[in-house]
């Protein structure tokens, strides 16, 4: 038996949700599936920055690189608007606020590197501009004296993660969309014009297996596209970040800002709860399966030295944060690319299919989701798709051979 | 002196050998306890209506092991101690949480 | 950092310090942090030093006071006493720096990963607070951890029962065994364990007025007793408190009401009543419920292991209900899932005190045959033995006492709170697991509500969440799921991050 759609979305996270509920929204038959509930991996555990900044990450390693990844700066863009009138269009809250966000510098050093991002980010149309310290501490007295400059951009803020998913999910269920959780992809095959989806469904009762059509398929994984790739033979590269964060327990309102470091792995932010979300990209370690591939079903563990350097970068510009009770850090599995672009666009040789993933995917969710609709549609993205082309690296593992 | 609304039904030391006399401090006011006491003893036996608060509802100590946190507490600045755990020291400053 | 020790245990209590004391004697370097101030656990808590006197063991466990003292005076264990251990870190051979697992890696690395992950062969580090300094911290390097964590009350979530003067029968019973506190005057004492009729005794004996006793369960059957006598003998002493606390009590005029839930607490501000109904054979309410005064509610309803140490280690856990509910998985050496990692006491399913004991016995011999200290086969099976009879009687007050959760979960209305830190109500549940008919487990439902997310971490709302995924799902408890739990599995200020660092002068 097979059941018959316009569109499957691969992968229940954000852009899982929001790709769902925009194919829905423009009459579309979709079904999610999600190999685990909701919203559980990256876009749930991420720290929810709206930031459109250049990160720490993408500048640290000099300029080439951080020229490559200001390439990215339309999706961001895009996604400041996206994100600015996605809650009214779906009619419900996904606890956006873009009350901007700093990026600080304690040395001169890093006051040189804000300088030029500064300047790169302007020449791509982003609204941000270099403050010194005084100026800074006037718009937010919580940053310490240490604080040498600051890039401020206003349209920086955060969603809540927690529940923005969760939130267009049941957009797109109102809408009559399909959404199936604990059911794993673990096949893809052309089928007529379309695509026959495989997937083996788990309950307490056992497992069962589906068979799917759709026209096409949107890939929304994460970091679990590569293994989606395999299915199809396609190379789409993906490189898993295990990434800690921490969250304090709730406290009067005292940061309406997103705050970023340009010289060390610091974001921090206060939740419409009260809490104090302390993250920027300071690493885990995540297990090695049997083949000596990272182990995406097991868990991540702390590192001490990740302990103590993000608690050290945020006391440092935020001094009030010492004596906040930290009630978790966990760690969340994030997706990169080995170019740092995201992956965006029709998966290489596999008509129908479409693929997003990789790099700030939480924050520009929405842009992608907008933007592989159009492709599937076979109308004009709003924004030039090329430097995400996921076909690059079928090309590049085809010159290597 | 408290009003015997507000002492009746409180909790009480019961006769037993006490430590030294000693005194804290709880949101400023003084209050008297006796050394080998915890913090939450002697906020207890002083009749204190809340030591906690979650979403501006009172809280006192629930499991007195250290586990439901109710007991939080800023001592001399360290916020969510909890008071069950912590032992008395003559010239403690305590203060209750809000929220 | 302080050297590294053989086995750091987890909990002073029966079990903790029987480990400690048989992998001791059998050579190994100990140490065993615990939050209280004294060894003991909940079950041996007495009053502090500062108060003089001579220290009172509570009379059913004549082993109690050699063991404290043997294992307090032995030269091969040290103790850290009022730290709390919040979180434990394996440590592999990199452990020391970032290493391989730097998110910052370079283009086309597969840095994320860390090769020289594998089994904790290298051992643990342990994070433990500062007992002298609340800011600070503590790292203990450890070649094997034992979780001896003991447990704590098992919450319900009746309406009113965040009011001031709601308390668990453990808090009650330590603020009089060892603070010599007695916590109001008028006191309604409702639930199914044992514990609650010892604490109502030891109330009454504290001039406190027993309002009445409202106990779950009826009598237990002809059938029930004649099934329990096999499991007797050596627990003698313990049935015979139990029957002199319910002949005091009577004799004081107490009314001890069986087949009676609480259905509500009444106060403003402060608890001023309670709301009492009697209930069938499967403790759901049949009749009116009626109010009587009072200034504390007490709960007695069983205990909950505490297991967080090994969730946060990637343990696995088991489902058991009349063992407490989640319980640490383990073989017969008391090892559970990840090497290196031993558990006994109350983690390992909820038995008392007499049984922790063994199993601190036999696990402290087996982590020290395990680190090559000779052990006697006689050793261990003593202590196998002792963990055997003990277990009758854990399995006959398990079975008589196991809590009907599904019934106890009915007591909540819609209004009730199940998450106490985050204030989240029972309707907030049901509403979001109506509206999101995808979500299907506790974390889920954790992750969307906050029930779970305040500073005590879900210990008091993750039976009463699952419960309510489980009922909407028609699926059972276990399949529900539970929380995760993470670093710190109590909270502990940011500071104390810093402080663990190697060298202060390395923090950047």
């Amino acid at each position: 038996m097979s059941e018959r759609y316009d569109s499957i979305v691969v992968g229940g996270g954000l852009l899982g949700a929001a790709l769902a509920w925009m194919l829905a929204r423009e009459g579309a038959r979709v079904a999610l599936l999600e190999r685990d509930q909701l919203n559980q991996h990256a876009s749930g555990q991420n720290a929810g920055s709206l930031h459109f900044q250049l990160e720490y990450r993408m500048v640290e390693h000099g300029w080439e690189s951080a020229r490559t990844a200001a390439e990215a700066m339309p999706l961001h863009l895009e996604a400041a608007r996206e994100w600015a009138a996605l809650g009214d269009e779906l009619g419900e809250s996904l606890g956006v606020a873009q009350q901007g966000g700093f990026m600080l510098a304690e040395t001169a050093e890093q006051v040189e590197v804000l300088r030029r991002k500064t300047a790169l980010e302007q020449e791509w149309g982003l609204d941000v501009r270099l403050l010194d310290g005084d100026e800074a501490r006037r718009l937010a007295p919580y940053l310490s004296d240490s604080v040498l400059a600051a890039a401020f951009c206003p349209l920086e803020g955060k969603a809540d993660t927690r529940i923005a998913g969760p939130a267009l999910a049941r957009g797109a269920l109102r809408l009559g969309a399909e959404v199936r959780t604990r059911t794993e992809v673990v096949d893809l095959v052309p089928a007529g014009s379309g695509w026959a989806v495989h997937a083996v469904e788990r309950s307490e009762a056992g497992e069962r297996r589906l068979r799917l059509e759709a026209d096409t398929v949107m890939l929304a994984a994460g970091v679990w596209t590569t293994r989606l790739g395999q299915l199809l033979d396609v190379s789409l590269p993906t490189i898993p970040l295990a990434l800690m964060m921490s969250v304090s327990a709730p406290t009067a309102p005292f940061v309406p800002h997103l705050v970023q470091h340009a010289g060390t792995k610091l974001s921090l932010k206060q939740t419409g709860n009260g809490t104090v979300l302390i993250g920027g990209g300071w690493p885990a370690r995540l297990p090695l399966a049997a083949d000596g591939t990272p182990d995406l079903d097991s868990r991540p563990t702390l590192l001490q030295s990740s302990l103590v350097g993000n608690a050290a970068a945020a006391i440092g510009v935020v001094p009030r944060t010492a004596s906040l009770p930290i009630v978790r850090s966990w760690v969340g599995t994030t997706t990169v690319t080995p170019d740092q672009l995201p992956l965006v666009g029709q998966v290489p040789g596999r008509p129908g299919v479409f693929v997003a993933t990789g790099g700030s995917a939480f924050t520009l969710g929405p842009s992608f989701a907008r933007s592989l609709i159009a492709l599937a549609d076979g109308r004009p993205p709003g924004i030039d798709l090329h430097p995400y082309d996921p076909a690059r690296f079928e090309r590049l593992s085809h010159a290597r051979r | 002196m408290p009003d015997a609304e507000a002492t009746s039904g409180r909790a009480a030391r019961l006769p037993s050998e006490r430590g030294e006399p000693a005194e804290i401090t709880v949101d400023g006011r003084p209050v008297g306890c006796f050394a080998g006491e915890t913090v939450a003893t002697a906020m207890l036996a002083a009749g204190v209506p809340a030591f906690s608060h979650r979403n501006g509802e009172p809280r006192i100590p629930l499991c007195n092991m250290g586990t439901c946190f109710e007991c939080g507490v800023t001592v001399d600045g360290v916020p969510l101690t909890r008071a069950c755990l912590t032992t008395v020291r003559d010239g403690m400053r305590v203060e209750t949480s809000e929220r | 950092m302080s050297a590294a020790h053989d086995l750091v245990v987890v909990g002073a209590g029966p079990a903790g310090a029987a480990a400690a004391l048989a992998a001791a004697d059998a050579g190994l370097d100990v140490l065993v942090v615990d939050e209280q101030r004294a060894a003991g656990g909940q079950i041996l808590r007495t009053t502090p030093p500062e108060f003089g006197g001579r220290r009172k063991l509570p009379t059913g466990y004549p082993w109690a006071g050699e063991l404290l003292d043997r294992a307090r005076s032995h030269p091969g264990i040290a103790w850290r006493h009022g730290a709390t251990v919040f979180g434990i870190l394996p440590v592999t051979a990199d452990a020391s720096s970032a290493g391989g697992a730097d998110a910052s890696a370079g283009p086309g690395s597969a840095d994320g990963a860390d090769a020289s992950a594998g089994p904790a062969s290298a051992g643990f580090d342990v994070l433990t607070s500062d007992p002298a300094d609340p800011a600070g911290s503590g790292r203990v390097r450890a070649r094997r951890v034992l979780i001896a964590s003991g447990a704590y009350d098992m919450p319900v979530a009746i309406p009113g029962w965040t009011l001031p003067g709601v308390m668990m029968a453990g808090a009650v019973q330590g603020f009089l065994k060892s603070q010599r506190l007695r916590v109001a005057d008028r006191v309604v004492l409702a639930g199914s364990h044992p514990l609650l009729l010892i604490v109502a005794d030891q109330l009454l004996a504290a001039g406190a007025r027993i309002e009445e006793v409202a106990i779950a369960r009826g009598i237990p059957s002809p059938v029930e007793l004649l099934r329990a006598l096999p499991a007797v003998p050596g627990h003698v002493r313990l049935l015979g408190e139990l029957a002199g606390c319910v002949l005091r009590l009577l004799r004081a005029g107490v009314r001890i009401s069986t087949g009676t839930v609480p259905t509500e607490v009444l106060g403003d501000g402060r608890v001023q009543g309670v709301r009492l109904a009697r209930a069938d054979r499967g403790w759901r309410q049949t009749g009116p419920a009626r109010t009587v005064e009072a200034d504390a509610l007490v709960l007695g309803y069983g205990f909950h292991p505490s297991t967080e140490l090994a969730r946060q280690l990637g343990c696995a856990l088991d489902w058991d209900s009349a063992q407490g509910g989640w319980i640490v998985r383990h073989d017969a050496q008391l090892e559970t899932t990840v090497p290196g990692v031993h558990v006994a006491g109350e983690p390992s399913g909820v038995a008392g005190a007499e049984q922790s004991r063994a199993e601190g016995e036999l696990a402290g011999l087996t982590i020290a045959a395990a680190l090559g200290r000779p052990v006697p086969e006689r050793a261990l099976a003593g202590a196998r033995r002792r963990i055997r009879s003990a277990s009758r009687f854990s399995g006959v007050v398990q079975r008589m006492f196991a809590p009907r959760r599904e019934a106890l979960l009915e007591l909540a209305t819609p209004a009730t709170e199940i998450c106490r830190c985050e204030t989240v109500t029972r309707s907030t549940i049901d509403g979001f697991l109506d509206e999101n008919p995808f979500a299907g487990t506790a974390d889920a439902v954790k992750l969307a509500c906050r029930s779970g997310m305040g500073p005590c971490q879900g210990r008091y709302c993750e039976s009463a969440v699952a419960g309510l995924v489980a009922k909407a799902r028609g699926t059972g408890v276990g399949e529900a799921g539970r929380f995760a739990a993470h670093i710190p599995v109590k909270p502990v200020p940011l500071q104390a991050y810093v402080a663990l660092a190697d060298d202060p002068a390395e923090v950047p």
